[in-house]
């Protein structure tokens, strides 16, 4: 390879770089335990940096330094040093550090409660505040106040799915029959995005949620909010979406808080509007793409359980668009 | 004495000789494995008379793989004439030889018994 073309690999090496912020990068740390994390990757990395040097080092010395050969005895010597007591320390003390930060990943959560349910493909969202008879339910993005460490129930309805939000901390399976448990310490304000870590069908990668961080004072407000029924239509339009939307039999699968749809098999819809994302991740609530959904969603999400309503003509279509948009 | 000149016992003939560090390492990973999930599934006690009862199978494993280290290294005999290559169709190789493996088996398995202790050590719960 010629000095050039070395340069520019070098150069290309850096756009990796562009993953080490963002939303979903554990790498730029929003809580507790995503920073420890953090701290361990580079720890771990530092650690493979110094190994990498001593070795190139070392061939370096022996090719291009002194090639004369060693003594039987020293060669000896080197490879026990090398070969068996330098890894043998250098593991024990690597496996001692990562180990003992699990404790503190693991520790038990003392402020909200929340149930994470793995669907087919889409988070259902349940929130428990103290002493809740029933939960506030949402579905596709998690919201969590911010200074006091939340405990987070993980289940799964048909098949394995694993939670991750690698901005706020490590990932934990989500598997049908069991109940799992982690629990997040958000430290920073803001907004993130997770995603599905385990295979679990045609649409895996489809399946992703957003979370928000707020302070104790604007979560309060906020699940105030969530726990409200569904605000009620405002323009004709989204009123005669309303009607097609209970007229079509949606509520069969969907529930509106405050009003006759109640079924649960599907996202809860009750303030989609308010929402960051549309079909765990997959779109916006924007009206083009709530339209574009309705008509298909497998266009959109292969094996979507949802059917195709292109039935419909598009007027209808675009008002229940409206409807489901104005649901804040 | 020279190490042609020793008996050669069946003891010395046998490659289950060899891998019964790794054995042990073996059993004691299912031990530890099988005995931590039930324990926690069927909430047995807390989880530090897991972590004690885990040291113990440990120690008792260590034990038993020292003691085969040591075995397998008088076997071996490389004190007697400094021999780590084992090349040759003759009986004394052939004992060096499995003596030289099963010795170095037995550090390895040493050293792995210790690290699949080493989380229960560190977990200190069930969660």
């Amino acid at each position: 390879m010629t000095r050039r073309a070395a340069a520019a690999l070098c150069l290309l090496s850096l756009l990796a770089l562009a993953a080490c912020t963002g939303p979903q990068s554990a790498l730029d740390p929003a809580g507790r335990d995503s920073a420890t994390l953090s701290r361990l990757f580079w720890f771990m990395l530092a650690g493979a940096a110094v190994l990498w040097a001593a070795m190139n080092g070392l061939m370096f010395y022996a090719w291009r330094v002194d090639p004369r050969p060693m003594s039987v005895r020293g060669a000896r010597t080197l490879i026990f040093a090398g070969g068996v007591v330098l890894p043998t320390v250098v593991l024990s003390g690597l496996l001692g550090y990562g180990l003992s930060i699990m404790p503190d990943q693991r520790a038990p959560g003392d402020g909200l409660r929340v149930e994470v349910t793995g669907e087919q493909w889409w988070f259902r969202v349940d929130y428990w505040p103290d002493g809740a008879a029933e939960p506030i339910r949402s579905a596709n993005e998690l919201v969590l106040p911010v200074g006091s460490r939340s405990e987070i129930t993980l289940k799964a309805d048909q098949v394995i799915h694993s939670f991750w939000l690698p901005s706020l901390g490590g990932k934990t399976d989500m598997i049908p029959g069991r109940v799992n448990r982690m629990s997040l310490e958000p430290t920073d304000v803001g907004e993130f995005r997770g995603q599905c870590a385990e295979f679990c069908g045609e649409s895996h990668a489809w399946m992703a949620f957003t979370a928000k961080t707020l302070s104790p004072d604007d979560f309060a407000a906020w699940l105030t909010a969530e726990a409200a029924p569904a605000a009620p239509p405002r323009t004709d339009l989204a009123r005669s979406g309303r009607d097609a939307f209970m007229a079509q039999g949606c509520g069969g699968c969907h529930a509106i808080r405050g009003t006759p749809a109640r079924g649960q098999v599907g996202p809860d819809l009750t303030h989609l509007g308010s929402r960051l994302n549309l079909a765990a991740g997959a779109l916006e609530v924007t009206r083009p793409d709530l339209i574009a959904w309705i008509t298909d969603p497998s266009a959109i999400k292969p094996a979507a359980r949802m059917p195709a309503y292109d039935h419909l003509d598009t007027g209808t279509i675009a008002a229940m668009a409206a409807y489901l948009e104005g649901l804040r | 004495m020279a190490g042609r000149d020793k008996p050669d016992l069946p003891a010395h003939r046998s490659l289950f000789r060899t891998i019964l560090a790794p054995t042990v390492w073996a059993v004691h990973f299912l031990f530890v494995y099988g005995f931590s999930a039930v324990w926690c599934a069927k909430d047995w006690g807390a989880a530090g008379t897991l972590s004690w009862s885990i040291t113990a199978a440990t120690l008792l494993a260590l034990a038993l793989i020292v003691g085969l280290a040591v075995a397998m290294w008088r076997q071996w005999d490389y004190m007697d004439d400094n021999d780590y290559i084992h090349d040759l169709s003759t009986d004394e190789h052939r004992r060096e030889f499995l003596g030289h493996a099963g010795f170095m088996l037995a550090c390895l398995s040493f050293v792995a018994v210790v690290f699949s202790t080493m989380p229960a050590w560190f977990a200190g719960t069930c969660l």
